[in-house]
């Protein structure tokens, strides 16, 4: 990394007179293999290296990027993004001032035991390749499996006007897999995404073969057993990857402070929370959400966020109360706090904003046979594929893929396609126990624009909802 | 790449790029050399909240050796540093399995004096880009609505494409995009867009007006029941559905399992009204190319014509397997449509409402997302302003809707199309649809239960 190109960056802007600069040099390198139908298809391999520049001119934000890391070109860049703050300042009705934090210098990497330079393409290649023989020795009705294994070095150098030089190393391992199953004339199909932060240890971590294999004898039961889904008022027990994406969409999106305050309001929406309702109780007792970006391992691990916030783990929902929202520097000056170190860019060319890292319910104290014995008619609801939710993060829909009748307390016939509809308040308020366990899967969570998907991890532990009004397909 | 950067340039680190890989022993070569210069603001709350210049040049190889596959990317297009890209991609390739699937890039010229829309007065806008954003914002605020949040891009890209197989070709566009969404209430909200190639068509203020109009429309909805729906889709979020047939129909999705029309071309697939094209490049289309990434020319596919599902679309190895003819729509591994426009039909927005019985009339949608790709099942939510429509008139705006139905029977049962057609891209329609209003009968309308 040309530490120097940043202090050029940062000099120039001051020499500007601007309020603030900071400069993040980003390289991010990525090898990738795709197998379809047991065919692979030609390997990928992209270097990216470049740099995202932030000026605060006259309360104007500018953010700009290139891979033209001439110090010419450089210099071009930091006067034009400097004018065009100014230019853009005469349109603005608030303006953006970033919240004073510690300035830090710190060096830090995620933990890399069998480090990723050495990993090739046939490495992924047959890990695959394994992968998709313990599909079809699980399942040959799986007609259709698109498979695919990456690895990230995702590496930084940010450096601010206030003094903060951070420098990151983070590799990461990620798996999606899309399989589907035909049987007796019908289709049946599930996405997986898997991954974490690490060396090639992760890809053994991840345990893909057997995941691969359960999924698919699953789904030729969906198709061979399913019966249809009971529909109703009935008490629900979503396993952890339907926990996971809860607490994803209905507390880790509405609690991002820049949705809050609008700033995405054309994009990803808005919130149903307002700025005044922090301490809010939204959901029972028993909700509690956290993110923490901190969990070794975890695929939105990261120790400083990208402007140079150290990075702590956010109690979102505690005790159904909105205890923290997600910030970074301009939304913590708008609610007169802190940054809680919430902000990521995904590359060189994108800004940064606030994001999630690694959100999950957290877990409770019951074992999961305590859960089942307090059903007496229910449904157990362990993956899903249909999912959306409403751009105010108050209206969501889950499908269940597998899922179970629950009858005094056992799992009985496998049901079709159960539809959760439910209000986010509702959702939350109708949780009454918590299990023990903790399951986490990754994703790609897309906000921004332009665009941008973080690598997150969403999870919990198998959570039991009373009295839900449940429908079908 | 910076501005001012010339076609020469391109065209040099293409030809480049291929003399290298060809000296290093590579029998087949694709390199694209590709710039994008974009320059935005985003505004919400009335306010601009940060604006963006950003611009990325990559170079992108496709490389096969002795039956063995690569794909790359970089972005340091210093000739030492692609040479070293080079020796990494073939050394990588060198211990590949042969590849079954593999397929000779086609010998292809290419026409060298055609290339998609260029306005060199979009190109040349510099701080101008803000005034643009806030007479958008105005127009909303004039138009009854509070308060206004959304982004407008300019963007210019240049690509120059060398290939083995003899293709040379040089292209450049531009284009403008303006998506805003007003408020009148906090649930009451309006949306509009402009899209156009060209500054003379791009029209920020009239979608400012249209999405602060569709706010003060909406205030104030009220109650509406579950349960099945004529509804009408208006261009946006009949883009949204049209895209979502021009995934299907990419070859690499029948391949995968992701396709409700696999195994059925040249069957009936959709009412006689329907017929989609794909096409490479044409005047007004926002992502023209005249050249698909393995060095082919650009054309115009009939996808489904007057509702017989036609063709997929093909690259080299996808034709190949499925002996048919590539039908340029390459992507090296996933063949992907271009632009994709739906011919007119003969209604009017206002015919269609009058038509209806029990329906909903719907400006925007987002979050469309599917229970199972084969069969087609999906729901989708509505956002902004949505109407109730009964016994031919709006009756009032409603809220909390989502759509549960599936592709297959939606495009059987298209019941109108409009004659009025508008080019759609904007951040949930990535492929850039030239879309008419449609009138679907019997979708399946749910809430949530609060």
């Amino acid at each position: 990394m040309d530490e120097d190109l940043a202090d050029l960056v940062i000099s120039t802007a001051q020499d500007l007179g601007v309020e603030y600069a900071e400069a993040r040099i980003h390289s991010s390198h990525f090898l990738g293999c795709l197998l379809k139908n047991g065919e692979g298809e030609p390997a990928m391999l992209s270097n990216s290296l470049g740099l995202g520049i932030r000026i605060l001119n006259r309360g104007g934000l500018a953010f700009g990027a290139t891979n033209n890391l001439s110090r010419s070109n450089v210099r071009e860049l930091v006067k034009s993004l400097t004018n065009s703050a100014k230019a853009s300042s005469k349109y603005i009705k608030r303006k953006v001032i970033f919240s004073r934090e510690t300035s830090k210098t710190a060096k830090w990497s995620a933990r890399e035991r069998v480090h990723l330079d050495g990993v090739s393409y046939e490495d992924l290649l047959s890990s695959l390749q394994e992968i998709d023989n313990s599909i079809i020795q699980s399942n040959n009705k799986i007609k259709n499996r698109l498979l695919s294994l990456n690895t990230t070095i995702e590496e930084k150098y940010i450096a601010n006007s206030d003094g903060s030089r951070i420098e990151s190393r983070v590799p990461r391992v990620g798996f999606f897999g899309m399989l589907t199953a035909s049987e007796r004339g019908s289709t049946a199909q599930r996405m997986l995404q898997l991954g974490g932060s690490g060396g090639w240890e992760v890809e053994k971590k991840l345990a893909l073969n057997d995941v691969c294999s359960k999924e698919s004898i699953i789904l030729g039961r969906v198709l061979r057993e399913a019966k249809i889904s009971p529909k109703g008022k009935l008490d629900i027990i979503i396993g952890p990857d339907v926990a996971g994406i809860i607490a994803h969409e209905h507390c880790g999106h509405p609690t991002e402070a820049d949705r809050i305050l609008g700033r995405e309001a054309a994009q990803a929406g808005e919130s149903f929370l307002k700025p005044n309702e922090i301490a809010t109780k939204i959901g029972s007792d028993e909700s509690y959400v956290s993110d923490d970006p901190t969990i070794t391992g975890s695929y939105g691990f990261y120790l400083y966020d990208d402007e140079g916030v150290k990075a702590r783990k956010r109690k979102l929902l505690d005790g159904g109360m909105v205890k923290e929202l997600l910030h970074n520097r301009s939304t913590a000056k708008d609610f007169k706090t802190k940054s809680n170190g919430s902000s990521r860019a995904m590359g060189y060319d994108r800004e940064p904003i606030v994001r999630m890292a690694n959100t999950f319910i957290e877990p409770g104290d019951y074992s999961v046979d305590e859960l089942f014995e307090g059903v007496k008619h229910g449904v157990y609801i362990k993956s899903f594929m249909e999912w959306n939710i409403d751009d105010k993060r108050l209206n969501g829909r889950f499908v269940g893929l597998e899922a179970y009748n629950v009858v005094k307390g056992e799992i009985t016939n496998m049901v079709r396609d159960p539809v959760l509809e439910i209000t986010t308040p509702k959702l939350w308020g109708s949780i009454d126990a918590r299990a023990s366990d903790l399951e986490f899967s990754a994703a790609s969570c897309g906000k921004g624009d332009p665009m941008q998907g973080a690598p997150v991890w969403t999870g919990g532990p198998h959570v039991r909802l009373r009295g839900i009004r449940l429908g079908s397909r | 790449m910076v501005q001012g950067s010339k076609q020469r340039d391109f065209v040099d680190i293409a030809e480049s790029g291929l003399d290298q890989a060809l000296s290093l022993g590579a029998d087949e070569v694709s390199v694209i050399c590709s710039s994008s210069r974009e320059k935005m603001v985003r505004f919400s709350n009335n306010s601009i909240t940060a604006v963006k210049e950003i611009d990325t040049t990559e170079v992108f190889f496709y490389l096969a050796k002795a039956g063995r596959r690569i794909l790359g990317s970089t972005s340091d297009l210093d000739k030492n540093g692609i040479k070293e890209f080079l020796d990494r991609l073939l050394n990588a390739a060198a211990s590949f399995k042969v590849t079954r699937a593999l397929t000779s890039l086609p010998n292809q010229r290419l026409p060298t004096n055609e290339h998609s829309d260029y306005d060199k007065k979009l190109s040349n806008i510099g701080d101008e880009i803000a005034e643009l954003a806030n007479s958008s914002i105005q127009a909303s605020l004039s138009s009854g609505a509070k308060r206004a949040s959304g982004s407008l891009s300019l963007n210019e890209e240049t690509i120059a494409i060398r290939t083995s197989g003899g293709a040379k070709g040089f292209d450049k566009r531009t284009k403008a995009l303006l998506n805003i969404r007003a408020f009148a209430e906090d649930d009451s909200s309006g949306h509009g867009l402009s899209c156009a190639t060209k500054l003379s068509n791009f029209d920020p203020e009239k979608a400012g007006k249209q999405a602060g109009s569709y706010a003060k429309r909406s205030k104030k909805p009220m109650g509406w029941e579950e349960g099945i729906y004529d509804i009408i889709l208006t261009p946006t979020v009949a883009a949204d559905m049209v895209q979502l047939i021009g995934r299907a129909s990419s070859a690499f999705a029948v391949e995968s399992g992701l396709s409700f029309l696999e195994g059925q071309v040249d069957e009936k697939v959709a009412v006689d009204e329907l017929t989609l094209r794909d096409i490479g490049c044409i005047k007004g289309a926002l992502d023209s190319r005249v050249f698909d990434d393995e060095g082919l020319p650009t054309h115009e596919n009939l996808v489904i014509k007057k509702g017989i599902l036609k063709t997929f679309l093909h690259n080299s190895t996808t034709a190949k397997r499925a002996k048919k003819k590539s039908t340029s729509n390459a992507g090296i591994i996933e063949p992907s449509p271009w632009n994709l426009t739906v011919d007119q039909g003969d209604y009017s927005l206002e015919e269609m409402i009058k038509v209806t019985k029990k329906g909903i009339l719907m400006t925007n949608n987002w979050y469309t997302r599917f229970q199972n790709y084969r069969s087609g099942e999906y729901s989708t939510i509505p956002r902004d302003a949505t109407f109730l429509i009964e016994n031919g008139k709006i009756k009032h705006p409603i809220n909390g809707v989502r759509i549960s139905d599936a592709l297959p029977r939606q495009l059987r049962n298209i019941a109108a199309i409009g004659k009025e057609r508008v080019w759609i891209e904007w951040w949930e329609v990535s492929t850039p649809v030239l879309a008419p209003t449609m009138l679907i009968n019997g979708a399946r309308a749910t809430k949530a239960v609060a």
